[in-house]
């Protein structure tokens, strides 16, 4: 009792201890004195968003469409390369997903004017001309490679595309947007484009090289687009389009090889189940900090 | 020469310490002040004081400052903004003999981000010395940089006898980075030469009101608040005119501004101000203004307080705890409330005597106080006991799951190559320093304040 008293007394007489830096040594304290109010402007925390199981699930879909989209472009491949599918064929496919392709564009993104249309048709049938007197070039490229080189090669840089591909956006844009695309994402397409002219120089004939080469840089270069803009239309279509496009390509491969067919289907479950599960689950050792000491962040844009 | 053999220095309490930073003389900024002026006045208190930094351009080898401070350059070329390359293991041969020759017992090493200093008290550790630590920064916890060097730090800091911030937020900083137990760290804020920075003889009139910025301008210093805040307050007061000085990559921003709002008249750039032309500068103005988004202590404050003027700053880091509340008006990082703090402050100019100002300061600050406080330290420093290598090796342990036991590793390494170094060259082989005393200096010990000015610029 008499203890306490004391005690009381002296924290009475003692002048309080003050967080300031000037006029030296605070008289009864240290320089080491660690007061109670020692890191109490810590905040932590403050800026983690929490996250929901099956958003984050949704949110994948966009993965794994995308892996669908590159696993029936490989399936197409190997079938030429096997002479399943003839130059006819192949042309066929080109023009109907060009028509599709437009068609979803037009429809999606609600810019049905007869100019830039044309305009755009003109600009293709510039390019389509362009590949068509290339293709000789391209038919020889690889001539004095051996074929397991070129697959090695192909295998290398598709898993490279996919690697750095942008699965949030897409690298070719709609006219009129402003921000530029990442290195990484520049890097992805052109590793595609790579690759597909890697197997395209292992086709017999010159259409067929033609047709292929069509194919795959409709596929790498406007897919993305195609898919982000019905993306942003409906999330429901998008869903649809993504059920189905996994179903048929599972099925394609189930009849090309059944090895294939179980890496697909496990690389698929650990990008839509497992990898977002896992994310909620590393959530809870995120640890951020905030105090007096960050850099104040300026609260209007810097327009050099 | 006027030169004495003193035994004086081994008696009790005297210490002999090694100032180790890559940033000293003819660097300039708040930790080379910090080393100069903590050495300047160690010395006066019978201790001796050897600082140890890279050569600056052809400014290398060992060189005597005022008062007899002798100053190593290591033949160490800096490679990025004027840090050595870090190479662990490449600078203990020349940090071993240092400490032999000049008999040091405490190593004290500044700034979190000189990598000469690390590598000197991971040495100086090995080789069985104290080891206090200053950090002058600060640093977030959240982008790759900060996390790179909160690992370093934690690696230095884990064995550090003492260390030292200088201010409280610094030292939650560093307790926080470092994992320290907050008792071994000390406060001890940075000081101001008030000799060097006395108000105008006379009074400016508050006609015009200047107000001065002197910084580099830069996006840490908050060069982008002073573009949007300048002209609104040139609108808000027809009489105030800004002089800023200072030079970097937001100078064009600056200019740009100026010319936009025709402002050619009312907004003086000067450029880069050399330290010794600072007082100059700022004797003709009444406000100060530091726009800093991030600051430890900053000495800019001080300077300008001391020579009579009224600051505004914004709230961050350190900054609030550095003036008394009646000499300096806070606002937030923010143009809106920056611009209504200068209104507050030429509110409350007719009150600020420049001259009971500079008086004050005198009270709060002196470098011969923070000597005698960082004298604790080292005394506390000295009297830890020494601890076994197994026991350090354990601490280091504790750092990480791999950074322990890389850090083990390292420690490891350089305590074999120590042992080398010594089966090599025997301690007995290296020569001591016999201690000098310039007698010529030491009736000058209390004056050094008018001739350090001519030393340092």
């Amino acid at each position: 009792m008499g203890m306490r008293a004391i005690n009381r007394s002296s924290s009475v007489n003692r002048p309080k201890w003050r967080k300031i830096a000037y006029g030296g040594m605070q008289p009864g304290f240290e320089d080491n004195h660690t007061d109670e109010s020692f890191l109490e402007d810590m905040i932590m925390n403050a800026n983690v968003v929490r996250r929901d199981l099956l958003k984050v699930m949704l949110d994948s879909v966009s993965i794994s469409q995308y892996l669908c989209i590159v696993a029936l472009v490989v399936l197409v491949w190997t079938y030429t390369l096997r002479s399943i599918l003839t130059e006819d064929s192949l042309l066929l496919l080109d023009v109907t997903l060009l028509g599709l392709g437009f068609f979803i564009l037009l429809v999606t993104a609600e810019m049905l004017s007869f100019e830039l249309l044309l305009s755009y048709l003109l600009k293709i049938s510039f390019f389509i001309t362009g590949l068509y007197l290339l293709s000789p070039i391209y038919h020889t490229l690889t001539r004095s490679i051996s074929s397991d080189s070129i697959w090695a090669l192909t295998a290398v840089l598709i898993i490279l595309h996919l690697f750095l591909h942008n699965y949030s956006g897409s690298t070719v844009k709609a006219p009129g947007t402003l921000e530029n695309p990442t290195l990484t994402s520049n890097i992805s397409l052109n590793a595609s484009i790579v690759a597909s002219l890697l197997i395209a120089s292992r086709l017999p004939s010159r259409l067929h090289v033609f047709a292929i080469v069509l194919f795959s840089l409709q596929v790498f270069l406007f897919a993305p687009l195609v898919t982000y803009c019905i993306r942003k239309y409906s999330f429901r279509l998008h869903l649809i389009l993504s059920f189905s496009l996994t179903c048929s390509t599972l099925f394609f491969v189930y009849n090309l090889h059944r090895l294939l067919f179980v890496l697909l289907f496990v690389i698929l479950a650990f990008v839509n189940v497992i990898c977002p599960y896992w994310l909620i689950r590393i959530q809870e050792y995120k640890f951020e900090i905030n105090g007096p000491w960050d850099e104040a962040k300026l609260c209007f844009n810097i327009t050099e | 020469m006027g030169a004495k053999i003193s035994d004086a220095m081994g008696e009790r309490g005297k210490h002999r310490i090694l100032m180790v930073s890559d940033f000293f003389y003819p660097n300039f900024g708040g930790v080379e002040s910090h080393i100069y002026y903590l050495s300047q006045c160690l010395i006066p208190l019978g201790h001796k004081v050897v600082v140890m930094t890279h050569a600056y351009n052809n400014r290398s080898g060992v060189r005597y400052m005022t008062g007899g401070l002798k100053v190593y350059y290591v033949p160490w070329k800096p490679f990025l903004m004027q840090n050595t390359l870090p190479t662990f293991y490449g600078t203990l041969p020349i940090i071993r003999t240092i400490l032999i020759r000049e008999n040091i017992s405490v190593v004290h090493g500044h700034q979190a981000f000189s990598t000469l200093c690390h590598e000197a008290l991971m040495h100086a550790r090995t080789m069985g010395y104290k080891v206090v630590f200053t950090d002058h920064s600060l640093y977030g916890f959240a982008d790759v940089g900060s996390i790179h060097m909160n690992k370093v730090l934690q690696f230095t800091l884990a064995d550090v006898t003492q260390a030292i911030c200088v201010s409280h937020t610094s030292k939650e900083n560093t307790v926080l980075r470092s994992g320290l137990p907050p008792e071994k760290v000390y406060v001890i804020p940075n000081a101001v030469d008030t000799a060097m920075f006395k108000p105008a003889p006379e009074q400016l009139s508050n006609d015009e009101i200047v107000v001065i910025v002197i910084s580099r301008l830069v996006y840490r210093k908050g060069a982008d608040l002073l573009v949007e805040v300048i002209p609104e307050v040139c609108r808000l007061h027809p009489n105030v005119r800004f002089v800023i000085g200072g030079d970097g990559p937001k100078r064009v921003r600056l200019e740009e501004m100026r010319e936009k709002h025709s402002l050619q008249d009312r907004v003086d750039m000067l450029g880069a101000v050399p330290h010794a032309k600072v007082r100059s500068v700022l004797i003709t103005g009444h406000i100060f203004l530091n726009s800093s988004l991030t600051e430890a202590f900053c000495i800019a404050i001080l300077e300008a307080a001391s020579c009579g003027l009224l600051t505004v700053s914004t709230r961050v880091g350190g900054v609030p705890e550095v003036l008394p509340d009646d000499m300096i008006v806070l606002a937030e990082p923010d143009p809106s409330d920056m611009i209504h703090a200068i209104a507050k402050a030429i509110n409350i100019l007719p009150q600020i005597d420049p001259k009971a100002m500079h008086l004050r300061m005198k009270e709060l600050y002196s470098w011969h106080d923070v000597a005698r406080r960082t004298e604790i330290v080292y005394d506390r420093a000295l009297r830890c006991s020494s601890q076994p290598l197994l026991e350090r090796l354990s601490r280091y342990l504790t750092c990480g799951a791999w950074a322990g036991k890389l850090f083990c590793l390292v420690m490891l390494i350089d305590f074999i190559l120590w042992h080398l170094l010594q089966l090599w060259q025997p301690d007995r082989d290296i020569e001591v320093v016999p201690d000098v005393t310039l007698a010529n200096f030491l009736h000058e010990e209390m004056s050094w304040d008018s001739n350090q000015s001519e030393t340092l610029r």
